[in-house]
């Protein structure tokens, strides 16, 4: 456990020092808020409406561009190998290092993409529900990109992979995430919405580090 | 069928779609095979010829 | 599964049944066509064009069943480590995916005159798109990576992640988008369609189903050839 949490505080240290980390997904992610309304006009009901749906895609895409952050220098500098020799379970390294994506990129932009809410005119009654499904949600968000991340891990060019891979994936967690914020649409819908996002994060809580750890392995080898 | 009947070409396009996809893919698949086998054994012979 | 395991055992049992499946397959492709084309009627609502479904709705079986053929496939591979097993996964993938992107094709042409528009985005089509990517997915890593050794193990994982993926996109997306067909074919309470049109659509799945496994078989065999060539040059190389 001890050994767990110095992983994640020196991914965490390694990706605040470089510059390249949280920062860069939140200019990211501003980019593409921002040109959502230059693309669709600027008129204000249509953007209430489709507000959390875009704020959702904003985050799908920051989290998807900064994915490949989470192994690559590891694998290169091979602190990989070593780390597969080491006494923690090499999954739960994986897990580590998911975890500290999420701490560092994906967590950050799911609080401050409800409060950016107001560029596209998102209804004050909805924050409180996004922010809620998006800090649930985007555990799920980080977990999966590091399945797609291990994955492609080896590879020149994985970044598009990347995103065939895990777009897939992100269908189901985008689709409740919205349905929770949704406030109105019906009673009782942001609770069963949220739940089942809990669910779906559980399962990929479980799936992904398998996954990653056995993907990373067959790079290793 | 009556091929006089509304909407008889989306019917048939639905069907000349399948058969030609079915189709390239059967063909496509097929030739691949006779050509990687008669590579294969094309190889084996000329190896058995040089390391008897 | 340990007898299969084998590639001359497999080879030889593939060549022996080989021209059995295509007859086979041939054979259930004349009747269901004939059933679907000829002698089903028209559908009192929506006429000719219900004759789409004897393309469509197989093409969409085939493209889940061909999907969970790799996913069994890859589990094998990683559960056993049989060589061929990765094989079977690998040549399945093109052949899915043509299904695949027959049953949005045809699933296209039956919505225009249905719903009045190429693409609504229904529950089943959505799905149906959705599981293309995976396909596509699947396919890239293949071309990706170089070696197929390593190349076998990485898309062991994708295949069954996308697996378990299946399910829980279409639950999402049916809760998305309630305003859908109930399935209406395989359903508890019995079929709902009647039977002069189920026979034809259910032969036609058989004719489909064993389309795939002919092509399927000879796909394998074509890929132990190629892996054949491959350890041939590997070894002349090392010779030199």
């Amino acid at each position: 456990m001890k050994l767990l949490l110095a992983l994640i505080r020196r991914d965490l240290a390694l990706s605040l020092r470089q510059g390249g980390g949280a920062g860069t997904a939140l200019g990211f992610f501003l980019a593409v808020v921002v040109l959502l309304p230059i693309g669709i006009g600027p008129d204000q009901a249509l953007l209430a409406r489709i507000a959390p749906g875009a704020l959702w895609i904003s985050l799908l895409l920051s989290v998807l561009l900064s994915a490949d952050r989470i192994f690559q220098q590891d694998y290169e500098d091979g602190s990989l190998d070593i780390m597969t020799m080491g006494p923690v379970p090499f999954e739960l390294v994986a897990l580590a290092k998911a975890a500290a994506h999420w701490l560092s990129t994906s967590l950050p932009l799911a609080i401050a993409a409800p409060l950016l809410g107001f560029l596209v005119n998102l209804e004050p009654q909805a924050i409180l529900p996004l922010a809620a499904s998006m800090v649930l949600g985007s555990a799920a968000l980080s977990l999966l990109a590091a399945v797609g991340a291990a994955v492609t891990v080896g590879l020149r060019r994985g970044g598009l992979l990347v995103s065939i891979l895990v777009l897939p994936l992100y269908v189901p967690v985008m689709i409740f995430g919205l349905s929770a914020s949704q406030p109105g649409a019906a009673p009782g819908l942001t609770t069963a919405s949220l739940l089942i996002l809990a669910a779906i994060t559980l399962v990929s809580l479980v799936v992904s580090p398998l996954a990653s750890a056995a993907a990373l392995r067959s790079y290793l080898k | 069928m009556d091929f006089s009947a509304n909407h008889i070409g989306f019917v048939l396009a639905s069907y000349a779609i399948s058969v030609l996809m079915i189709g390239g893919l059967i063909i496509q698949v097929l030739r691949r095979d006779r050509k990687l086998r008669a590579e294969a054994t094309r190889l084996e012979a000329q190896r058995k010829a040089q390391h008897p | 599964m340990q007898y299969l395991a084998n590639p001359t055992r497999f080879l030889k049992i593939a060549n022996a049944v080989l021209p059995y499946v295509w007859a086979i397959t041939i054979g259930l492709f004349a009747i269901g066509l004939y059933g679907g084309l000829v002698t089903s009627p028209q559908d009192y609502q929506q006429g000719e064009t219900v004759r789409i479904m004897y393309v469509h709705v197989p093409a969409a079986w085939m493209a889940l069943f061909v999907y969970s053929v790799m996913a069994l496939a890859s589990a094998v591979a990683v559960i056993f480590r049989h060589p061929l097993a990765d094989v079977a996964a690998k040549t399945a993938a093109p052949i899915g995916a043509v299904f695949c992107f027959l049953a949005l094709a045809t699933g296209s042409l039956w919505g225009k005159p249905m719903w009045g528009a190429w693409w609504v985005w229904d529950a089943r089509l959505t799905s149906m798109f959705v599981l293309m990517l995976l396909y596509i997915g699947y396919m890239a890593i293949w071309a990706a990576i170089e070696d197929p050794h390593r190349a076998a193990m990485v898309a062991r994982v994708v295949a069954l992640v996308g697996f378990i993926n299946v399910p829980i996109v279409k639950f999402s997306v049916d809760w998305w988008n309630s305003l859908h067909q109930p399935a209406s074919v395989f359903r508890m309470d019995g079929p709902t369609i009647h039977g002069s049109m189920l026979w034809p659509l259910l032969v036609m799945g058989l004719a489909y189903s064993f389309l795939f496994l002919a092509l399927h078989l000879v796909s394998i065999r074509a890929e132990v050839a190629a892996r054949k060539i491959r350890q041939i040059h590997i070894a002349e190389i090392g010779e030199r």
